[in-house]
């Protein structure tokens, strides 16, 4: 938001402006940029939404004023009134609970004309566009004092009635901005006798708009719920810096001295005699006095400060909060009224939170002045998340495997959710209702199409080799909670011989997994099964339990360069025991080892080899494993040769050749028997 | 006709012809077999010659075998050695030791996950622990809990995702905070870390991004307590010449509101392009738990109190590995990922 330093200059004396913005800064306004123009200087200011007082240039000179201990000069309008009574030319009607005061003044007489140099370059200064002295004047009352205004024309006000209230079904309202609109019963209106002449603290009407051969106007100065206001705008899709005011909440004790003011400016600069007294309902019940107590102990508690005792009720005091003592170093506070929307949630017993309270000094004085501390908290938080030590190992595992770990939108495309198997997908995914794109649509079931893109990306890009893992939330719909998962995608090799690496397979993808079985202290196991989306024959579960808990396979594309394969794996698979595994201590006597090539026919599962060799008991056998396969050559059409190694050892003794053959035998026996090629 | 036992010496004379031109690994190889080979071997045919020798002879003969044997074999060792010892700087000569090694292919860790990692690392060293929620949220624990009333202007400005059921994306990490409040009584010392949402998508943001909130409630927590704690994180975060500053803002969730500065790090604090010229980076928003988040969890805000804050986790890996823009974070382009070592 956009400040004049000379418009600012005429309630407060300015400081030198690095001395400003570095004071406002640290209360709270923060002056994001400094901008000199002809004598002027511009101050760009983030003022947060619970600040609505500081909205304006008043507001702001409030501040800076109690900032710099410096007077505030507000303006006091003077008035020279007409013997025509207000009352006498237009009638005020409220007919909604949402509009606790309204205040009306006329000007009759008036000549619309161009703006004074002074108005003109004030408000071009923030960036205002000067129209005519009377739409100036408004305008310049709002960014003066955060009061909003409307002026009409008079003479197009039917029936001299103005009524609030909500507009009816089917009533249409061209607003100034040319655009004709539709309304209904959720947008606060003012109308005339006959029709809607303006949208309540939104935007006013073409109709009844002041123009140049306006003489008399009605000025409307008055305060609107701002729910209402909201609510209205949001359904028109209007934003106006009225609506942005109204919405944060405006003084609810300005409208009076705003009407004042826009009929004072209204004499000085277009001439024209302000009518006897202007028509006004205030409501003060309806907001009611907000008071709190801050006991100055509790203050500096909270702080972690020892602040001066006067020093507090000084800031208090020049911030309009009117401190009365309540003994004990307690005070008594009554929130100002431009500060209401600020204070509203108060507690159950009606009063300002004392935290509320405390805010104001802590502001004042400056943050610096706390010092720094670390808190002395006995314990250590215990409560730590498993899912997260989890998360970090499979992380680093699968970045030790030559992975790098991809992070994706978890949401994706509708078409896409379908291609892959996801897991736990079944019904519709949950859909986004108002997505950005229609790339992002649904939540994600699975995280392997955001992946597959990823891969892609690097595809085009000429990636010889792509290695690319991912953990996150996948969103499975219905009653469902989130399910964390672990996605794997992979493919192509090294181009260079020289490197001697290996081209990605199934079995690399696989072997990954088993390394994270391993170190979850768990056996992956795995079923063939039929799968959309990947290559048949290449597909399978992973098992957990008596469930699929993940899925692999090779991607069926024909289109990319080279095969590309995927693992998609529920994090809670791999489970953990509480305390890492014991190690075993190695044996201290030699081991012995064995080979043994078994001719046997292709549909032999190496899983029921492994099975019937595990099965088998063989004595002092400390780990066995598949050396190659073989087909070709001497090997009969339909087999296939698996050679197995055996490492045998003993913890108590050296084992004899003897004792191994003998071992040796009667498993090859047995796996001869079952297994062995019968032509 | 030669005796065997002569010709056993005649064997011992040419055994010494021969080694005496052995030069090379093959040569000295071929002489091996020649003289020792299990079959053809000339030591292991007059081994088995011994059954044609007469019986008188049988004894002297089973000598001189033995005999030749042992030279033969002492001598192959000798001859293997001297050629080794030969052999030597020569081989190491034909060794290209400027070749490139064989780098096993290394993996990485997103930069945001490394960041997060750090983070945790920190605070895990003050006594915080890591506390996990939900990414689908509904308004009570994203706005409501958190003082934000509906209809309020504060939710403006957190563009949020919907979703048909009702439900929305998290727009910060903070309902694991109400979550944790709720089912655990104070001291509280927690970080939740993860992903959130904003509908928002253009250069400078992305609709998911990442953070990071810590939480502290006990009895006598001061705005001492939350600057000093921010201090020392990101000056072990950006390092210890980091200045912080908190100047006031306003949450919902918090009050009073800190947003919360550190010298620029790409200047230092000189003023730069990035910094506007400010020497300040806004790189944390904190605050003091608002009394009506704690009465809403259950805890008596007259008792206890805490403060909170929250970061981008996204920004900070950006700055930390100059990742120009945020979108480039989530390309998964493996030639940026695997430039990322710590």
């Amino acid at each position: 938001m956009q400040f004049s330093r000379n418009w600012l200059g005429r309630y407060v004396e300015v400081p030198e402006v690095d001395d400003l913005a570095e004071k406002l800064t640290a209360a709270g306004l923060a002056v994001e940029g400094i901008e000199r123009s002809g004598d002027d200087v511009v101050l760009e200011i983030d003022v947060t939404t619970n600040r609505p007082d500081c909205m304006n240039h008043l507001g702001l000179a409030r501040e800076v004023a109690v900032l710099f201990d410096r007077p505030l000069r507000a303006p006091e309008p003077q008035l020279a009134e007409s013997d025509e009574s207000t009352g006498d030319i237009v009638e005020i009607e409220l007919g909604t609970p949402h509009c606790p005061e309204y205040v009306a003044r006329v000007v009759r007489g008036i000549e619309v004309g161009p703006s004074p140099a002074w108005l003109r370059e004030l408000l071009e200064a923030i960036g205002q566009r000067s129209i005519n002295n009377v739409v100036d004047i408004t305008n310049f009352v709002l960014w003066e004092s955060g009061q909003p205004i409307h002026a009409f024309d008079l003479d197009k006000i039917a029936g001299s009635k103005i009524e609030v209230r909500y507009a009816r079904e089917g009533e249409r309202l061209t607003t100034l901005d040319g655009e004709e609109r539709e309304l209904d019963p959720a947008i606060l209106t003012i109308a005339d006798a006959e029709r809607v002449v303006a949208l309540a603290g939104i935007m006013g009407g073409l109709d009844s708009e002041v123009t140049e051969t306006t003489r008399d106007v009605l000025i409307e100065s008055a305060h609107f719920d701002r729910t209402a206001v909201r609510l209205g705008a949001r359904r028109l899709g209007l934003h106006t810096d009225a609506s942005h005011r109204f919405e944060r909440g405006a003084d609810h004790s300005g409208c009076r001295p705003a009407a004042d003011r826009v009929a004072e400016l209204l004499v000085e600069l277009a001439g024209g005699n302000v009518t006897r007294g202007a028509l006004e309902n205030p409501h003060p019940e309806y907001f009611g006095d907000f008071e709190g107590t801050v006991d100055l102990e509790r203050l500096n508690a909270f702080a972690g400060v020892d602040y001066p005792a006067d020093g507090v009720e000084h800031y208090y005091r020049a911030l309009g909060f009117e401190p009365r003592s309540a003994g004990d170093g307690k005070l008594r506070l009554t929130v100002p009224s431009w500060r209401y929307y600020d204070f509203w949630q108060r507690r159950d017993d009606g009063e300002v939170w004392e935290a509320d309270l405390f805010e104001e000094a802590m502001r004042m004085f400056g943050f610096d002045m706390i010092p720094a501390d670390l808190p002395a908290i006995g314990s250590p938080d215990l409560g730590s998340s498993r899912e997260h030590g989890k998360r970090e190992r499979i992380r680093e595992l699968l970045a030790s495997c030559g992975y790098a770990e991809a992070i994706n939108f978890a949401f994706g495309e509708r078409a896409a959710d379908r291609l892959l198997p996801g897991l736990g997908s079944t019904g519709e995914p949950v859909a986004i209702a108002n997505p950005l794109s229609e790339q992002y649509t649904v939540m994600r079931r699975s995280l392997l199409p955001n992946l597959l893109e990823s891969a892609r990306f690097n595809l085009r890009r000429g990636a010889p080799v792509v290695r690319l893992f991912e953990i996150g939330r996948l969103f499975p719909g219905g009653e469902s909670e989130e399910i964390e998962a672990v996605g794997l995608i992979a493919g192509g090799g090294s181009p260079t011989p020289w490197d001697r690496q290996h081209e990605v397979d199934l079995f690399e993808l696989k072997g990954v997994l088993e390394s994270l079985y391993e170190t979850f202290d768990s056996t992956l196991e795995v079923r063939p099964a039929e799968l959309r989306g990947l290559v048949a024959g290449t597909a399978s579960e992973i098992v957990a339990g008596d469930r699929a808990a993940g899925y692999m396979g090779q991607v069926d594309d024909a289109e990319l360069p080279y095969p590309l394969f995927v693992v998609e794996l529920e994090s809670a698979a791999l489970t953990e025991a509480d305390h890492p595994e014991p190690v075993r201590a190695p044996s201290r006597f030699p081991s012995i080892t064995a080979d043994l090539t078994l001719t046997h026919a292709l549909e032999v599962a190496w899983a029921d080899i492994r099975q019937a060799i595990a099965a088998a008991g063989v004595a002092n056998l400390s780990s066995f494993g598949l050396r190659d396969r073989y087909s070709g050559e001497g090997v009969p059409a339909g087999a296939v040769n698996s050679t197995i190694y055996f490492l045998y050892n003993a913890d108590d003794r050296s084992l004899t050749q003897e004792e191994v053959n003998e071992c040796q035998a009667s498993l090859i026996a047995e796996l001869e028997r079952r297994f062995g090629w019968r032509g | 006709m030669t005796s065997p036992l002569s010709e056993l010496a005649e064997l011992s004379g040419q055994f010494d012809t021969e080694a005496a031109e052995v030069s090379d690994a093959a040569a000295w190889d071929a002489l091996r077999i020649r003289w020792l080979g299990r079959k053809q071997g000339i030591v292991r045919q007059r081994l088995a010659a011994f059954k044609q020798v007469p019986p008188e002879e049988r004894r002297d003969y089973g000598q001189a075998v033995n005999a030749l044997k042992g030279k033969v074999e002492g001598a192959l060792e000798e001859i293997e050695a001297r050629l080794a010892a030969a052999a030597a700087p020569a081989e190491a000569a034909a060794l290209d030791v400027t070749l490139p090694g064989r780098k096993p292919m290394l993996g990485s860790i997103h930069p945001v996950s490394r960041v997060a990692a750090e983070v945790v690392d920190i605070f895990n060293g003050l006594g915080y622990s890591v506390a996990e929620g939900p990414e689908i949220e509904d308004d009570y624990y994203n706005f409501e809990a958190l003082n934000f009333p509906p209809d309020h202007p504060a939710r403006d400005t957190q563009d949020t995702f919907f979703l048909s059921d009702g439900r929305l994306l998290r727009t910060h990490t903070s309902p694991v905070q109400i979550r944790t409040m709720k089912a655990r009584r104070p001291p509280i010392r927690i970080l939740c870390l993860g992903k959130t949402f904003r509908h928002d998508n253009d250069l400078r943001h992305s609709p998911m991004f990442h953070q990071v909130e810590g939480l502290a409630v006990a009895e006598g927590i001061t705005f001492g307590h939350l600057k000093g704690t921010l201090d020392a994180f990101l000056k072990r975060l950006f390092g210890p010449e980091t200045a912080v500053r908190l100047r006031p803002s306003y949450f919902p969730f918090t009050e009073p509101s800190a947003e919360v500065d550190i010298t620029c790090t790409f200047c230092g604090g000189d003023g730069c392009q990035v910094c506007s010229q400010t020497g300040w980076m806004e790189i944390l928003g904190a605050g003091m738990v608002d009394p009506r988040v704690l009465a809403e969890c259950g805890i008596d805000p007259g008792r206890y109190s805490g403060f909170a804050f929250g970061m981008g986790l996204d920004r900070v890996a950006m700055n930390r590995y100059g990742i120009p823009n945020i979108r480039i974070l989530f390309d998964n382009d493996e030639r940026l990922l695997r430039q990322v070592k710590r």
